[in-house]
């Protein structure tokens, strides 16, 4: 089918591309979820800002402990980089199971983030990583934690005047982290993301997919951690993977693999 | 090849933009609309119809094209951002006289059937073979996870995969 036209603008610059948006022109990037959004006519912008171009937006880099990932970054690329291998192994593994291999070349993190897709594997496991996004607008520049980011099914709490710069994750000396999904379709049913920092005494889960944002909460140990109580705080979207009930039940099934997981990683 | 083809600027329609992009080793100069789609761009500018257009959702990977050695849905993929890449279709896998060793193995496993999601699963395989390393079959199944086969052939398909990762193995295991 063919999308409505429009015009395709390629800044090189984060300023040109603020220059660049308006009410009638949006950001663009691997247009993995823009292009499918136009084409079942849910946006029909007059122009697309192409970010690929804008260095501020790639690269990935440790500054000050904090993990600095550029919002135009691919999910491929992020699979396999050697900071995130070494640093954050648990961000990497997740990196190489979304979607598919076509939607890992194209896809970007930040894009992945802004459409604030419900069943999104990268909100689930930011959310619980305690991860942030750095957005910038005419105006200035503003830190918001992902959790105050991705507030609503595909609804990002994002102006239409800001970009999406970077996401940026504290990292942990001792960190421990396991991500399982549960998926027959293209995207999973449901997804269980489970952080331990021992020596800080930091425990963490993000339970995604079931419902229609992540959610994450922190305990003050792994035995906190009860799945049947997990499986009655989410608020499941009864859909094609499954009703309210089952969506329950393979939640309290996917943290307890996701905890039994979390005991073969060494960090 | 070197062989270039180019075409005059268009006069009139709607507004243009210049791409150069290497299809199959050949070097292609168009004038495209922004809204153009790779996969429109192969099938109805170049005639290179071996890629099929299915869902227009990511989801069926009859599509796939290899984009700078990626797998790419190229129903969804702007003509534009080709703009100075290579791109590989299922036409460039053989030199017209030869089959690809992926070819081969899918004529050999049977692992055709109808042929409609053939093109695709064979863009999919040689990105994956092409890799650093050698898939084992957990992996191969696991990368064709995001192509369909309405047939249902997916055991014959991962059979063939698996039977060319042997061979790039040093024949192992067959």
């Amino acid at each position: 089918m063919t999308l409505p036209p429009f015009a395709l603008v390629r800044p090189t610059t984060l300023e040109e591309a603020l220059r660049e948006l308006t009410e009638d022109s949006v950001p663009y990037c691997g247009g993995t979820e823009l292009l499918l959004a136009m084409r079942a006519g849910l946006h029909r912008p007059d122009a697309l800002v192409d970010l690929k171009r804008i260095p501020e937006l790639t690269g990935v880099r440790v500054d000050d402990g904090v993990l600095v990932i550029g919002a135009a970054e691919r999910h491929a690329d992020l699979a396999a980089h050697p900071l995130l291998l070494e640093r954050l192994p648990v961000f990497a593994r997740m990196e190489k199971h979304i979607g598919n291999a076509r939607v890992r070349s194209q896809g970007s993190i930040g894009g992945n983030l802004c459409f604030a897709e419900p069943k999104s594997d990268v909100a689930t496991l930011l959310m619980a990583l305690e991860a942030s996004v750095t957005l910038v607008s005419p105006g200035g520049r503003r830190t918001v934690t992902v959790e105050e980011f991705v507030v609503g099914p595909y609804y990002a709490e994002k102006e239409p005047d800001e970009i999406l710069v970077d996401i940026r994750i504290p990292l942990r000396a001792g960190l421990r982290g396991a991500y399982v999904k549960f998926q027959t379709m293209e995207r999973p049913t449901v997804g269980v993301a489970v952080l331990a920092d021992d020596a800080a005494g930091w425990y963490r889960l993000g339970v995604g997919a079931v419902g229609e944002v992540p959610l994450a909460w922190s305990f003050g140990s792994l035995e906190e951690i009860d799945p049947d109580d997990i499986a009655s705080r989410v608020d499941p979207t009864p859909d094609l993977a499954g009703s309210e009930e089952y969506k329950r039940h393979v939640t309290a099934v996917y943290v307890r693999r996701a905890l039994a997981k979390l005991e073969q990683v060494s960090s | 090849m070197t062989e270039s083809v180019s075409e005059p600027v268009a006069t009139s329609g709607p507004p243009r933009m210049p791409v150069t992009v290497d299809v199959n080793g050949v070097s292609v100069s168009r004038q495209v609309e922004p809204r153009s789609m790779l996969v429109d761009f192969l099938r109805e500018d170049l005639g290179l119809t071996g890629t099929k257009v299915s869902c227009e959702l990511q989801v069926c990977g009859v599509c796939t094209v290899l984009v700078d050695g990626r797998p790419v849905s190229s129903c969804t993929f702007l003509t534009a951002d080709a703009d100075g890449a290579a791109v590989t279709t299922v036409e460039g896998l053989s030199d017209g006289q030869t089959l690809h060793p992926l070819q081969e193995s899918f004529v050999d496993n049977f692992a055709l059937q109808c042929g409609f999601c053939t093109p695709g699963f064979l863009m999919m395989s040689k990105a994956l073979l092409d890799g650093d390393e050698v898939p084992d079959r957990e992996a191969i199944v696991e990368h064709l996870e995001g192509n369909i086969c309405r047939c249902t052939g997916y055991e014959p398909i991962v059979e063939a995969v698996e039977h060319v990762a042997q061979e790039l193995r040093g024949g192992a295991h067959g």
